[in-house]
C-alpha cells in the first residue's frame, strides 16, 4: 500500500512538474493564425532565430479571446500573434498589451498599426463568398458577384452566413456592409438578404465547409477557406464581393506581463522580417507589408492582385466600438 | 450506525472516506463555480450587482432560446428513457442475441468526439447526404430534428448507464411470489420492475435532461437556426467576449439541477426489491413475444448509432468526401496540431481521471448514508450539480479559480492533472447517480450482520458493499476513462502550447478546413480507447480469476 502510495505520489508530482514552462529561451505566444502556415512560418523562425523556442498556442479567434481576458489576472503569453484586431481593440485585451515599436514597423502603413503601437498587424484576411459550381449549375442559379446579387429569390434557401453574434467572420461581413452602404442602405441590404438565407452558422469557416459539401450552393465565408477548398479539389469558386468586401486584420502584440520581453520582442521583429513577408505570400491573401508578391493559391483562386481596389477601407476602431449596438440591432431585426 | 460506536480506527476511516471526496468536490467544483457567481453579479464596469442578470433577460433571443432548450431536452428526455429502459433491460434481464452488440455500440457515442456524429448524422441525413443522393428526397438535419437525433445518441449511452445499476440486482423472489399469484408479465413489469427501477429512471432522467440542455457541440454543429441556452453562452463568450452574460447564462442552466433536492428525497426512501442479503438474483429468460419487439427496437438504436459512426471512419479514407470516394490513407499522415502526441499524453490524463475518480466517488457514495441527513441534502446537491455546468463554463472557471501564480494552487495551472481533475469533475455527476443507484443494491442487513459480527468498517466494504458494487465501479471507471478521451470544451481553457489533448486535435484539424484528417484522428481515438477498455477487461478478468 505505501508502495502504492509513494509511487502515485511521484506520479502527482511529475504531472504537476510537467506543468511549470517558464524556460530561459522560451516563450508562449497565442495565435489564432492558421494551423498549417503557424507550422511553415515557426519551422523559418527557428533558423532566424535560433536562441529561442517558440511555444505556440493556437486556437479559433472566439476561444484564445475568452482565455486571454480570462487569465488577464496572471496572464500566461509573452506575446499574441496575429489575432483579429477588433477583438484585439476589447478593453481587457488591449490593456494587457505593451507598446513596442518593433523593428520595421516603419514600413507598415499607419491604418495598420495602433497609434501607440500596441498592436501591429502584418497580416489579414478577407471575406469571401464560396459557391459550389455543382450545385450551381444543377439547380441552374446564376452566378453572384455582389452582396446585392445575393438578394435575387432564386438564392432562396441556397444561402448560408455566420451569425455575426458568434462569429468574427459574420461581423465583419455586416460591419463591411454598413460602413460600405451606410446605416439606412445596410440595414436595408441586410434584411433583403435574410429571406434568402437558409442558416446563421455559429462559426465562420463554417459556411465555406458547407457550400463546399453541396449541402448549400453559396456560403459567405473567408477567402482563406474558399482558396484551400479549391486547393483541394472541391467543386469551389471564389467570389469576392464586388460591392462590400469585408476584411480583418492579424494584430500581433507584446503582452505586458512577459517575463522574457527580449524573446518576445526578437520574435515580433521577425514576424515583419523580410524572411517572413516571403512565407505570407505563400500563405495569406492579404499582407500589409509592402513588395510582398501574392500567392500562388490566391492568383490560381483568382483574387485580384491588388486587393486594395476591391477591399472597403474598414474603420477598425469604429467597428469594435459599434459592436454592441450592431449585434443588437441585427438580433432584433433579422436574429433567428 | 452511528459514528459514536465505531472503533477509533474506523472512525477515521469514515473521516477519510466522506472528507476527501467532499474536500475535492469543495476544492474543484464549489469553488471554481463561485468564481462564476461572482462573473455573473460583476457588471462590465466593474460594479457589483444585478445589471447582467437584467441584460439577459431583456435579451430579445433569450426567450426563444429558452424555451427551445426545454422542449429540446424534455423530448431528449423522454426518447432517452423509453429507449434507454429498453436497451438496460435487454442487456440485464433477457438473454436476446447480440448483446456484446448494443454494448459495443451504446459506448461508441461516449469515445467518439463530438464532432463524429454530428459529421455522420450530416453524411447520411444532410441535403447532400446520402439519404438525399439514394432517394433524391429533400432531406434536411439542421434544426430540430437533426438536434434531437444527435442529442439522443450522445445522453442515451449515459442513461443506460444508470438504468443497468439499477437493473443489475434484483430478487427473483418477488417475481416467483407474483407469478404464484397470478399476476401476469405487464403486471409483474409494472409492479415490481418498474417500481424497484424508480430511482435509476429519475436519475437518469435527470441526467439526461441536464446534458442535453448545457450541451454546446452538437447544438453547433447541427442546430442551425435553432438557438438554445448553450450556444447563447457561447455567442456571448467567444463571440462578444462578455463574460457577465455568459456566466449568467451559466447560473441560469444550474436551475434545472434544483430537481436534483426530489430525487434525494427518493434516495432516502428504502425501496423494496433489491437490497436483501438472501435476494436470488432474476435469471436473464427469453420471451418470444417480450422477446421480437424488443430485439427490433435495441438493434434498431445500436444499428443506428453504428452506422453513423461508420459512414465517419469510411470518409476518412476516402480521398475527398462526397466527390471522389477512392480510398486512401492520406488523411492518417497527421503531421500538424502536434500530430498523434496529444493521442498519448490523452491516455494517460484520462486513466488518472477515471482511477482517481471512481475511487472518489465509490468512498462518496459509501459515506453517504452515514452522514447527518442535513449534510447528506447539501452533499448530494453538490455532488449532482456539476452536470448542469456547461463545458465552457468549467473550463473558464478554472482559469478564474487556479491560473494564480506559484502558489499552492496555481502550480497546478498548466498541467494535465488539472486537465484530468477538470474532466473528472466535469463528469461527476453521472458517475455518483450510478455509484449511488448501485449502492442502493448493497443489502443493509448484511453490513448490519458483518459489524455485529464485530467486523470493522473495513470489513463491510470489503465483504458487503465490493462484491455487489465492483460491476457497477469498473463500468464508471470506463464511463470516465470514455468521456475524458473526448471531452472538449472545457480543456480547451487548460491546454498549453506543450501539453494537447486529443479532442483539441480533431478540432484543430476540423477548423484548419482538414475535415477528412479529423475524421481519421477521431476514428484513431475510437481505436485507442476501445483497445486499451480491451486490455484492461483482460487484465480484469485475470486478476479477479486469480484471487478468487
Amino acid at each position: 500500500m505505501s508502495q502504492l502510495l509513494k509511487r502515485t505520489l511521484l506520479a502527482a508530482t511529475a504531472l504537476i512538474a510537467s506543468a511549470s514552462a517558464a524556460q530561459a529561451g522560451a516563450i508562449t505566444v497565442y495565435s489564432a493564425l492558421e494551423e498549417d502556415e503557424i507550422a511553415a512560418y515557426l519551422a523559418a523562425a527557428k533558423t532566424a532565430l535560433p536562441g529561442v523556442e517558440v511555444n505556440v498556442l493556437r486556437l479559433s479567434t472566439g476561444d484564445l479571446g475568452a482565455r486571454l481576458i480570462a487569465e488577464a489576472a496572471n496572464p500566461q503569453a509573452d506575446a499574441v500573434w496575429g489575432f483579429a484586431v477588433t477583438n484585439t481593440m476589447h478593453p481587457d485585451i488591449l490593456k494587457q498589451l505593451e507598446p513596442y515599436a518593433a523593428k520595421g514597423l516603419d514600413k507598415v502603413p499607419a491604418q495598420f498599426k495602433a497609434k501607440d503601437n500596441a498592436w501591429f498587424a502584418a497580416t489579414g484576411y478577407v471575406g469571401a463568398l464560396c459557391v459550389n459550381t455543382e450545385v450551381m449549375k444543377a439547380k441552374k442559379l446564376p452566378m453572384p458577384t455582389s452582396w446585392k446579387d445575393l438578394t435575387n429569390p432564386a438564392y432562396k434557401g441556397e444561402l448560408v452566413m455566420p451569425n455575426p453574434a458568434s462569429s468574427g467572420t459574420g461581423y465583419l461581413q455586416v460591419a463591411a456592409i454598413l460602413q460600405g452602404a451606410g446605416e439606412a442602405e445596410g440595414w436595408k441590404l441586410i434584411k433583403a438578404l435574410d429571406p434568402n438565407m437558409a442558416q446563421y452558422t455559429t462559426s465562420g469557416s463554417k459556411p465555406c465547409k458547407m457550400a463546399r459539401a453541396g449541402e448549400f450552393a453559396i456560403g459567405a465565408s473567408l477567402a482563406f477557406v474558399a482558396m484551400q477548398s479549391i486547393e483541394q479539389g472541391y467543386p469551389v469558386k471564389m467570389v469576392i464581393p464586388s460591392d462590400y468586401a469585408g476584411y480583418e486584420l492579424e494584430a500581433s502584440g507584446l503582452m505586458k506581463s512577459s517575463k522574457n520581453k527580449a524573446d518576445a520582442k526578437a520574435f515580433l521583429d521577425w514576424t515583419l522580417s523580410a524572411d517572413a513577408a516571403k512565407l505570407y505570400a505563400s500563405f495569406k491573401e492579404m499582407t500589409t507589408l509592402p513588395g510582398a508578391p501574392q500567392s500562388a493559391m490566391a492568383k490560381k483562386a483568382g483574387l485580384p492582385a491588388d486587393l486594395t481596389k476591391v477591399l472597403y477601407p474598414m474603420d477598425f476602431a469604429k467597428s469594435a466600438k459599434e459592436r454592441e449596438g450592431i449585434l443588437k440591432t441585427w438580433q432584433a431585426t433579422v436574429g433567428r | 450506525m452511528s459514528t459514536a460506536r465505531l472503533a477509533p480506527a474506523d472512525r477515521l476511516l469514515l473521516v477519510v472516506s466522506i472528507g476527501v471526496p467532499l474536500i475535492g468536490l469543495a476544492l474543484f467544483f464549489l469553488y471554481p463555480l463561485g468564481t462564476i457567481a461572482v462573473r455573473s453579479l460583476t457588471a462590465t464596469d466593474g460594479s457589483i450587482g444585478l445589471a447582467n442578470y437584467a441584460a439577459v433577460l431583456s435579451n430579445p433571443g433569450i426567450g426563444a432560446a429558452t424555451w427551445n432548450s426545454l422542449v429540446l431536452s424534455a423530448a431528449t428526455t423522454a426518447i432517452c428513457l423509453v429507449l434507454g429502459f429498453a436497451i438496460a433491460y435487454t442487456l440485464q434481464r433477457t438473454r436476446l442475441r447480440g448483446r456484446g452488440l448494443v454494448t459495443v455500440a451504446l459506448a461508441l457515442p461516449m469515445l467518439a468526439p463530438s464532432l463524429v456524429q454530428g459529421l455522420g448524422i450530416l453524411f447520411i441525413l444532410g441535403r447532400n447526404g446520402l439519404v438525399h443522393k439514394w432517394t433524391g428526397l429533400p432531406v434536411d438535419a439542421y434544426g430540430f430534428t437533426g438536434l434531437l437525433i444527435s442529442d439522443v445518441f450522445y445522453a442515451l449511452p449515459q442513461a443506460v448507464l444508470i438504468l443497468q445499476a439499477a437493473l443489475r440486482h434484483s430478487d427473483a423472489r418477488y417475481y416467483d411470489a407474483a407469478q404464484v399469484m397470478g399476476a401476469g408479465r405487464w403486471r409483474q413489469f409494472f409492479d415490481i420492475t418498474l417500481p424497484n427501477a424508480r430511482f435509476g429512471l429519475l436519475s437518469a432522467g435527470f441526467v439526461v435532461f441536464t446534458v442535453t440542455i448545457t450541451d454546446f457541440g452538437n447544438a453547433a454543429v447541427i442546430g442551425g437556426n435553432f438557438r438554445v441556452l448553450a450556444t447563447e453562452i457561447y455567442a456571448q463568450v467567444s463571440g462578444q467576449m462578455n463574460f457577465g452574460m455568459g456566466a449568467v447564462v451559466g447560473i441560469l442552466l444550474l436551475l434545472p439541477t434544483l430537481v436534483a433536492v426530489a430525487i434525494e428525497r427518493v434516495a432516502t426512501q428504502r425501496q423494496f426489491g433489491g437490497g436483501s442479503e438472501s435476494a436470488i438474483p432474476v435469471p436473464p429468460d427469453s420471451v418470444r413475444a417480450r422477446d421480437l419487439p424488443l430485439g427490433i427496437l435495441v438493434h434498431g438504436a445500436a444499428l443506428s448509432i453504428i452506422l453513423v459512426v461508420a459512414t465517419v471512419v469510411f470518409a476518412s479514407f476516402v480521398r475527398l468526401w462526397p466527390y471522389n470516394l477512392s480510398l486512401t490513407l492520406k488523411n492518417y499522415d497527421i503531421t500538424i496540431a502536434g500530430g498523434y502526441r496529444p493521442l498519448w499524453t490523452t491516455l494517460e490524463v484520462s486513466l488518472v481521471a477515471a482511477g482517481l475518480g471512481v475511487a472518489l466517488l465509490f468512498l462518496l457514495a459509501f459515506g453517504m448514508k452515514r452522514l447527518p441527513p442535513a449534510l447528506a441534502k447539501l452533499a448530494y446537491l453538490a455532488a449532482v450539480l456539476p452536470v448542469g455546468v456547461p463545458g465552457m463554463v468549467l473550463g473558464l472557471s478554472y482559469v478564474f479559480a487556479f491560473n494564480l501564480g506559484d502558489n499552492l494552487l496555481g502550480i497546478l495551472y498548466g498541467g494535465s492533472l488539472l486537465i484530468a481533475l477538470c474532466n473528472f469533475y466535469h463528469y461527476h455527476s453521472q458517475g455518483f447517480l450510478t455509484m449511488m443507484t448501485g449502492m442502493r443494491t448493497v443489502p443493509p442487513a448484511l453490513e448490519e450482520a458483518i459489524s455485529c459480527l464485530g467486523g470493522g468498517l473495513g470489513a463491510v466494504l470489503r465483504d458487503a458493499v465490493l462484491p455487489f458494487i465492483a460491476t457497477t465501479a469498473v463500468s464508471v471507471f470506463f464511463f470516465l476513462f470514455m468521456r475524458s478521451m473526448v471531452t472538449l470544451s472545457a480543456v480547451i481553457f487548460l491546454i498549453t502550447p506543450r501539453l494537447s489533448v486529443a479532442a483539441v486535435s480533431v478540432m484543430r484539424l476540423d477548423e484548419a478546413g482538414f475535415v477528412s484528417q479529423a475524421a481519421a484522428f477521431s476514428t484513431c481515438i475510437i481505436i485507442t480507447v476501445l483497445a486499451a477498455m480491451m486490455a484492461m477487461r483482460v487484465a480484469l478478468n485475470w486478476a479477479s480469476r486469480r484471487r478468487a
